[in-house]
C-alpha cells in the first residue's frame, strides 16, 4: 500500500492529510470552521473544504452511502501552479503547500479551470482567487489545521508524512486502503484516503 | 494590477483543447518556478496567526453544552473552538457550534424590548427600554392572574435559562410549566428507562459506543442528529471494529458504515424488539448470572414472550426470522460489550415508552450494565455543591393532564405537556388559559401545531411574552419581546453534568451585548421586581459562580479558572466489570423485567400498561397517502439555527424522500417540485419542495428534515426555507408518558 505515497522529494518536510473514511460522520464541522477561521465569502460557491454525500447501490440493488471529504490536495504536481501565468499560484518548496498569493493573482481563473479538484474559489473582495492553505497561519503558530482542529469523527489527521514517527506515516503504514483522488490526472496529491479495518 | 475577467467555462473548453500545459505557455509571463524563488515573500502573510484572548464557555447552539474556547480579537469574536478538557466533545464542535458567531453578530436579531403595535404576526413593534418593559408586563399579566388565576399563565422553555423561567412561574403561582424536551422528545423514553433501572438514559447518553462490540440501534440517528461526543463514540467504535446494526425505515448519515441495516416497517420497533428476547430467551443466550442476582420478574418475561417468536415479529416488522435470529446470536455473542440504543426523539408511534421497555430489557438479558461497551454509570460531581431554594411547585391541577390524579398520572408535573398546553389553551378547558410566557421555544413550528391549529390557540390568548435571541416565528405573534443576549454575551451558573466522568463548566461572557438585550435571569429578576417576588432572584449567576468558587479546594479553582472546566476522574463508570456491587434504585431495588407499579394499572386500563410490553398494530396508513417521516439534519437544532447564514448553505431546504416504486405510481420523477397535503386537517404546504426519488426511504412513507419551514419576515435569510414537518405530523400520546406521538401523520403528496 506504502507505495503510492509520495516520496519525499527536496523538501524539509512533507506535510499531508489523511483522512480516515471510518471515521467521517458528515457533520462538516471541518466546512464551517474553515469558513469562519478564514473569513470566506458568504456564498455557498466559496468554501475550501466540504463533505460530501455519495449515494449509490450495491450488487444487490439495495442503497448505500459514503462521504467524501474534499480539500485541496496540495499535489505534488499541481496543474494549477504550473499553469499560473504570473506566479500567483506556488507550491512552497519546504513544506509543499500550495499557495495563492493574492497580490500576483489577475483573477485569470485559469487554475481554477486546471484544477482536477474544484479545490478554488474566486474570492471577489479580495480579488483573487483562493484556496485551502492547510491553515498555514495556524501551524506557523504550533496549531492544526482548523478542519482537523473540529473533526468530530476524528477523521481528519495531519503532520509530516516523510517523518515516520509521526502519526499520519504510522496511519499510513497500518491503514488496510490508502487511495487518492484521481489518481489518472498525475497530480500525486497529499491529502490520502485510508481505511483501517478489514 | 488590472484583472482578466475570463468566463470559466470559456477556459474550461480552451483547456480541453490544448492541455493545461498549453494554457501557461501562450502567457508569455514569468514561469511558475522562477516566480516560487521569491517564495518568503510570497509566504510571509501566511506565516502570521493572531488567536486572540481566550474566555471559556459551553455552547448553546443546541442544548448538550459541549465546551467551548472562544477566541476574540479587538473585542470581536473571532473563532469558537471545542474545550478539548471538556468530556462532552474533546476539543471538537459540530457544525452548528462552530456557527454561533454567525449567530451572534446577525443583525436580524432582537436588538432591544419591544412591544407589539401592528397586528399579532405582522412583525410591527415599537422599541421600548427595560423598565417600561418589565411595567408592561406587570401591568398585563397581573389583571389576567387576578381574573382568572395564576394558573392561567403557561410557560415553554428551552435553554441554559430555564431554571429562572421555572422559578418565576412556580412564584407567580402557575403549575403550567412545561419543558418540550419532555413530551416533544424523550420524555417516553427517560420513562422506560426509569420503569427497567431506576434511572434514565439522560440528555448525555450513557451508551458506551466507544468501546462496544456490537450497537444495535433503533432508528437514533448518531451522525445525523449530533450531539459530539456520541458522533465522536460512535466513529471511534465503528473504527474500531465493533458491528452496527442499524433500524431505521431510512437509511439515515448513521447508516454508513453499518454492518446490517433493516429497514423496519415504521412504528413496529416494538415487535423486533419482542423478536430480539423471544431469541435471547429461547436459545438461552441471556446473562444468567446477571439475571439472577439483579433482576426482576424473569420467570413473568419468559412466559410472556413466548408468544413474540422471531417468525411472529418478522410478519409485523418485515424483517425475515432468520436475520432476527441471526442478530440476536451475534449481539449476545459479543455480549456484555454490546448495548441496544433505543432512539431519542422517542415521540413517534404512540407505543413508545413499551417499545423503549423492550430495548431496555435487551440490555438487561445480555448484562451491560457498568460494563465497557455496554451502559456506564454515572457519577456525581463530588464536591458539596451550593444550594439555592426555589419556590415549590404550585399544587393546583395543571391544564395538560400530567400530575396524580388526572388522565397522566405518572407525567411529571415539573416537566408537563408541552402538546397539552397548546390543547388546553385552543378549547380553553380544564380552565382559562390566557397568557404564555415563551423561553427560547417557538410554539408555531413546534411538532403537532398543525393538528393543534396553533394559531387558532394563539388567538385564545391575552397575553404572549417571549424571551429569545430571536425573531422566531412565535416572537412575531408575541405583545411583548423581551431579547436575550446569547451565550457569548452572557455569564451563566455553572454547568454541572452528572455522567462517566462528572465535570462542571464555566461559561463567562466572551463580549458585551452588542444589542440592548440581557441574559434570562437579568429578565426574569425584572418581572418578579414588578410582582415583589424577587426574593427569589437573589443568585446571578456571577454570585453562583463565586459560591462554587468558595466550596472549590484551591487546585480545584485553578483548573477551573484556568481550563474552563474541571472534571472528576476518580469514578468507576464500570462497576459490574470492575467485581463491584450494582445498585438500581426502581420500586424493586432491581432491573425490573417487569413493572410492579405498572401492575394495578394494567389490571384498571389495559394492555398499553403492561407491566411486560405487549405488543400492538401502529395506526395503518389511509387510502393513497404516505406516513411523513422527519429527522435531524446535522446542520440545523431547530429556529435557533434557522437563520444562520453558514448553516443554510449547508442546508436551505427539504426535499421529500420517496420510494422510487411509489414514484413511479404517481408519475413523479426525481427533481419534481411537490407539495404535501395534510390527511387530516387538508391542509395544503404553502411551499414546494423538490422530489428526492430513493430507495433510502421505506416505500409507503416520504421523509423531509425537521426544524425548517419558518414564515417570519423578520428573517432575511431564513425566511420561507424549506416546508415545516409541524403541520403534518400527528398529535397523538403515548398513554403512559402522555408524551407526544408525532409519527402517525398522513400526508398525500401533489405535483406543484
Amino acid at each position: 500500500m506504502m507505495n503510492i505515497v509520495n516520496k519525499k522529494l527536496n523538501k524539509n518536510q512533507n506535510l499531508a492529510m489523511v483522512i480516515i473514511g471510518d471515521r467521517c460522520v458528515n457533520c462538516n464541522a471541518c466546512y464551517v470552521a474553515c469558513k469562519t477561521d478564514w473569513e470566506i465569502p458568504a456564498i455557498k460557491e466559496a468554501y475550501r473544504t466540504k463533505v460530501w454525500e455519495i449515494e449509490s447501490e450495491d450488487n444487490e440493488g439495495k442503497p448505500t452511502i459514503s462521504f467524501l471529504p474534499v480539500l485541496c490536495n496540495h499535489c505534488e504536481n499541481a496543474p494549477c501552479v504550473t499553469v499560473c501565468p504570473t506566479g500567483a499560484s506556488f507550491k512552497r518548496d519546504e513544506d509543499g503547500i500550495v499557495l495563492v498569493n493574492p497580490d500576483m493573482c489577475i483573477g485569470c481563473k485559469a487554475c481554477m479551470v486546471a484544477c482536477p479538484y474544484d479545490a478554488r474559489y474566486y474570492d471577489e473582495e479580495k480579488q483573487s482567487v483562493d484556496k485551502c492553505t492547510f491553515c498555514l497561519p495556524r501551524l506557523s503558530v504550533g496549531l492544526d489545521p482548523a478542519c482537523v482542529d473540529t473533526c468530530v469523527g476524528e477523521s481528519r489527521n495531519f503532520g509530516d508524512i516523510s517523518d515516520p514517527d509521526s502519526s499520519v506515516a504510522k496511519l499510513l503504514k497500518n491503514a488496510t486502503s490508502i487511495s487518492r483522488l484521481k489518481e489518472d490526472k498525475g497530480t500525486l496529491p497529499n491529502v490520502y484516503y485510508i481505511t483501517i479495518n478489514e | 494590477m488590472s484583472r482578466l475577467n475570463i468566463d470559466r467555462r470559456g477556459f474550461l473548453k480552451l483547456a480541453s483543447a490544448t492541455g493545461v500545459a498549453g494554457v501557461a505557455g501562450i502567457t508569455g509571463l514569468p514561469s511558475p518556478l522562477k516566480a516560487a524563488s521569491t517564495k518568503d515573500q510570497k509566504s510571509a502573510r501566511f506565516l502570521k496567526y493572531d488567536r486572540g484572548v481566550l474566555s471559556p464557555s459551553f455552547c448553546e447552539m443546541c442544548f448538550w453544552n459541549c465546551g467551548v474556547n472562544v477566541y476574540t480579537r479587538n473585542g470581536k469574536i473571532h473563532k469558537l473552538e471545542g474545550n478539548r478538557l471538556n468530556p462532552n466533545n474533546k476539543g471538537h464542535l459540530c457544525a452548528k457550534g462552530n456557527a454561533g458567531i454567525q449567530s451572534t453578530y446577525d443583525k436580524d436579531r432582537i436588538q432591544s424590548p419591544l412591544k407589539r403595535v401592528g397586528k399579532r404576526g405582522e412583525g410591527k413593534f415599537k422599541k421600548i427600554s427595560w423598565d417600561e418593559a418589565f411595567e408592561l408586563v406587570h401591568t398585563k399579566l397581573n389583571p389576567l392572574i387576578q381574573k382568572y388565576g395564576p394558573q392561567t399563565l403557561a410557560t415553554f422553555m428551552h435553554g441554559t435559562g430555564e431554571p429562572y423561567i421555572h422559578a418565576l412561574t412556580k412564584a407567580l403561582g402557575s403549575p403550567n410549566i412545561t419543558i418540550p424536551a419532555y413530551s416533544q422528545c424523550l420524555g417516553s423514553r427517560e420513562m422506560a428507562w426509569i420503569f427497567t433501572f431506576g434511572t434514565g438514559v439522560s440528555g448525555h447518553e450513557t451508551y458506551d459506543m466507544a468501546n462496544t462490540k456490537h450497537m444495535m440501534i433503533f432508528g437514533r440517528n448518531m451522525a445525523g442528529a449530533i450531539q459530539v461526543r456520541e458522533a465522536e463514540d460512535f466513529a471511534t467504535g465503528l473504527a474500531s471494529g465493533a458491528k452496527l446494526t442499524y433500524i431505521d425505515p431510512r437509511l439515515s448519515e448513521s447508516c454508513v458504515n453499518a454492518t446490517d441495516w433493516l429497514q423496519i416497517n415504521p412504528g413496529t420497533d416494538l415487535a423486533l424488539a419482542l423478536g430480539v428476547i423471544n431469541a435471547l430467551i429461547k436459545d438461552l443466550l441471556f446473562d444468567a448470572d446477571f439475571v439472577t442476582k439483579y433482576c426482576y420478574g424473569f420467570e413473568e418475561l419468559k412466559k410472556h414472550i413466548k408468544q413474540y417468536t422471531p417468525q411472529w415479529a418478522s410478519k409485523k416488522c418485515g424483517i425475515d426470522a432468520k436475520t432476527i435470529e441471526r442478530i440476536a446470536w451475534d449481539f449476545a455473542k459479543d455480549a456484555p460489550n454490546v448495548v441496544a440504543i433505543p432512539a431519542r426523539r422517542m415521540t413517534r408511534y404512540g407505543n413508545d415508552v413499551q417499545t423503549v421497555r423492550a430495548i431496555a430489557i435487551i440490555n438487561a438479558l445480555v448484562g451491560n450494565w457498568g460494563v465497557p461497551g455496554g451502559i456506564w454509570v454515572r457519577s456525581s460531581v463530588p464536591v458539596k455543591l451550593p444550594e439555592y431554594d426555589e419556590p415549590k411547585q404550585p399544587k393546583t391541577r395543571r391544564a395538560d393532564g400530567a400530575g396524580k390524579g388526572e388522565k397522566y398520572p405518572l407525567a411529571p408535573v415539573s416537566l408537563g405537556r408541552t402538546n397539552g398546553i397548546y390543547e388546553a389553551t385552543l378549547t380553553q378547558k380544564p380552565y382559562p388559559l390566557k397568557a404564555w410566557i415563551l423561553y427560547g421555544t417557538n410554539p408555531i413550528n413546534h411538532s403537532s401545531s398543525g393538528v393543534n391549529d396553533i394559531f387558532k390557540a394563539i388567538e385564545n390568548l391575552d397575553l404572549i411574552i417571549a424571551i429569545d435571541t430571536q425573531f422566531s416565528d412565535t416572537v412575531m405573534y408575541a405583545d411583548i419581546v423581551l431579547p436575550e443576549s446569547t451565550y457569548l454575551e452572557r455569564d451563566d451558573a455553572p454547568h454541572v453534568q452528572k455522567d462517566k466522568i462528572p465535570f462542571i463548566a464555566l461559561r463567562k461572557a466572551a463580549i458585551k451585548p452588542i444589542y440592548d438585550t440581557r441574559g434570562c435571569f437579568d429578565i426574569c429578576k425584572g418581572i418578579a421586581k414588578k410582582f415583589e417576588i424577587d426574593k427569589w432572584f437573589e443568585n446571578s449567576p456571577k454570585k453562583q459562580i463565586a459560591d462554587l468558587f468558595k466550596v472549590l479546594t484551591k487546585d480545584q479553582a485553578d483548573t477551573l479558572s484556568k481550563d474552563g472546566v474541571i472534571k472528576f476522574e476518580n469514578v468507576d463508570p464500570y462497576p459490574r466489570a470492575s467485581g463491584g456491587e450494582l445498585k438500581f434504585t426502581t420500586s424493586t431495588g432491581k432491573v425490573q423485567l417487569s413493572v410492579p407499579v405498572l401492575d394495578d394499572m394494567y389490571k384498571k386500563f389495559g394492555d398499553d400498561f403492561s407491566p411486560i410490553p405487549i405488543y400492538k398494530d401502529p395506526i395503518t396508513l389511509p387510502k393513497d397517502s404516505f406516513r411523513l417521516l422527519f429527522g435531524k439534519t446535522p446542520f440545523h437544532s431547530h429556529a435557533r439555527t434557522q437563520n444562520n447564514w453558514v448553516l443554510l448553505e449547508l442546508q436551505d431546504d427539504t426535499p421529500v424522500w420517496m420510494h422510487p416504486t411509489d414514484a413511479k405510481k404517481l408519475g413523479f420523477k426525481d427533481g419534481d417540485m411537490v407539495n404535501l397535503i395534510n390527511t387530516q386537517t387538508g391542509a395544503k404546504s404553502d411551499h414546494s419542495e423538490r422530489l428526492k426519488v430513493t430507495k433510502r426511504i421505506k416505500q409507503g412513507s416520504v421523509f423531509i428534515h425537521h426544524g425548517f419551514g419558518h414564515r417570519t419576515k423578520a428573517w432575511s435569510r431564513g425566511y420561507e426555507k424549506g416546508t415545516g414537518d409541524n403541520y403534518f405530523i400527528s398529535n397523538g400520546f403515548d398513554p403512559l408518558s402522555g408524551a407526544g406521538a408525532f409519527n402517525n401523520g398522513f400526508v398525500k403528496v401533489v405535483r406543484a
